[in-house]
């Protein structure tokens, strides 16, 4: 006989407003059932009935740990309706500050599932301190801690302040220290171990047949990243490399995640190297009007969490249509797949792992 | 490609077969005459996408379920259901997904009355 218990709408492990209907037969999983919706406002909608420039600030919403991704995203997709080219140097900032970005997603995601395993506010507090660190040196360029509104089309807001460079480079030599500590710290430690490895496996063949992405993706044996699958900004001349697991299990997806901090850092020293001189100021947001009936746009993006991809259809004044993707909604649906067969206390450790942002599950 | 509705689930099977085993996603636009359904399909390995277009009459919008085909089909067809009021056949949806009002009409739909009244309470298709 199966029970079913209710988990949430409001717990601490599920990073936001989360309903779960779960099964058990005794303590094991027989299904999850997510129940989603509690943030859901409209996005789609609301982007379709306001100018192109009202939706900036939106879409930085869908994703409050890592705003900037959707930011750069939307833009994006502006840009291309526009037939506006993004300076040479702009390029490198944003791939610059993309980068910052997922390193602080990936810090703050580290401490919360830390904290899912038991391991209950000591590294959540060491990586905020780090995640600190990198939220300071975008609020130098842009001016804000958490949405930056940075994006422009055809380049970035500003350019980089004068001591950028010294100040991140110095930033980024302390926290690739950090996480090396981190992992020592996490791989060493019994309890950790077993409860990731073996626990939420996920295979090649179901992990491309439910639609995963991102980190569950690569963590599952798939090498597909969009930064190198369909690169953009300036990511092919840093020889990015994608960061593939093959275990498929939750360990590989928080070792994935790992390995993508350590590329992240090396592609940002790479980029200060590189970086060329110029301008790279965009247009002011009063002027994005693209000259477009009914243009087509897609726009795939490597945000923290996996691939966003935005179909827009452009008018004059405001987006025909604006549909998204957002990661965290289709890797939140392979939770009953994932979960089944686990124990009820490895949900939350497999929760974790997916690393969810409710706000993006709803859009 | 744009494909004739009866012939969906022939199509995405034949594109599976050829490798296009992941669905990017299920979008739907409201072309006020005609609405119409997008699949995006990609092969990994090679790196290729392709796009399966069904133009539906706004008043018959009744779609086969492609879950039998990708699985990864299953929130994006619920999505479609509420936001745009596609029946999809072959399945029953059973309580929605988003949205916790039990509100008439389909808010993606460019006819949506916006600012209509409806009830704040979680919708009554809503199964424990």
């Amino acid at each position: 006989m199966t029970t079913k218990i209710n988990i949430g709408p409001i717990h601490p492990s599920t990073h936001g407003v989360l309903r779960l209907v779960v099964e058990l037969d005794g303590d094991t999983i027989v299904g999850v059932e997510p129940h989603i919706g509690f943030l859901h406002r409209g996005v789609e909608k609301l982007a379709e009935n306001r100018m192109y420039m009202q939706n900036i600030g939106y879409m930085e919403k869908i994703d409050y740990v890592a705003p900037m991704a959707y930011d750069d995203a939307y833009v994006a997709a502006v840009e291309e309706a526009m037939g506006v080219e993004v300076k040479e140097r702009a390029k490198y900032i944003r791939t610059i500050l993309l980068e910052l970005q997922r390193i602080a997603s990936h810090l703050l995601w580290l401490g919360t599932m830390a904290n899912d395993l038991g391991q209950f506010y000591t590294l959540f507090m060491w990586t905020f301190r780090d995640r600190d660190k990198i939220l300071r040196l975008l609020q130098e360029h842009a001016g804000a801690r958490m949405f930056y509104l940075n994006m422009r089309p055809g380049g970035v807001v500003r350019d980089l302040p004068p001591d950028f460079e010294e100040n991140t480079l110095q930033v980024l030599d302390y926290i690739e220290k950090r996480i090396t500590e981190y992992e020592h710290y996490l791989e060493s430690n019994q309890v950790f171990i077993e409860r990731t490895k073996g626990i939420g496996v996920l295979s090649r063949e179901m992990a491309i047949e439910l639609g995963a992405t991102g980190p569950v993706l690569r963590g599952s044996g798939v090498n597909y990243d969009t930064r190198s699958n369909k690169p953009y900004y300036a990511y092919s001349e840093l020889g990015f490399r994608p960061q593939v697991m093959f275990a498929g299990d939750s360990f590989a997806r928080y070792k994935v995640r790992m390995l993508e901090m350590k590329e992240s850092i090396r592609m940002v020293r790479e980029a200060f190297k590189k970086i060329p001189e110029g301008d790279a100021v965009g247009m002011p947001v009063r002027l994005i009007m693209p000259q477009a009936k009914n243009k087509i746009v897609t726009v795939n993006r490597e945000t923290p969490r996996g691939e966003a991809f935005i179909y827009m259809i452009a008018d004059k004044e405001r987006p025909y249509r604006l549909s998204i993707r957002t990661p965290s909604f289709i890797n939140l649906s392979l939770i009953n797949e994932i979960a089944k067969g686990s124990r009820l206390a490895d949900l939350f450790a497999i929760l974790g792992s997916l690393d969810l942002v409710m706000a993006d599950v709803d859009l | 490609m744009k494909i004739e509705r009866g012939k969906l689930i022939e199509t995405l099977k034949e594109l599976k077969g050829k490798g296009y085993k992941y669905l990017v996603k299920i979008a739907g636009v409201d072309n006020i005459n005609s609405i119409s359904v997008l699949y995006f399909v990609r092969d990994i390995d090679n790196n290729k996408e392709e796009v399966v277009e069904v133009e539906l009459d706004p008043n018959d919008t009744a779609l086969p379920s492609v879950e039998e085909v990708y699985k990864a089909a299953d929130w994006y067809e619920r999505t479609l259901y509420e936001m745009f009021g596609i029946e999809i056949k072959g399945r029953q949806i059973r309580r929605l997904l988003l949205e916790k009002w039990n509100g008439k009409g389909a808010p993606l739909r460019k006819n949506f009355e916006w600012g209509a009244p409806y009830e704040t309470k979680q919708s009554k298709k809503a199964v424990a």
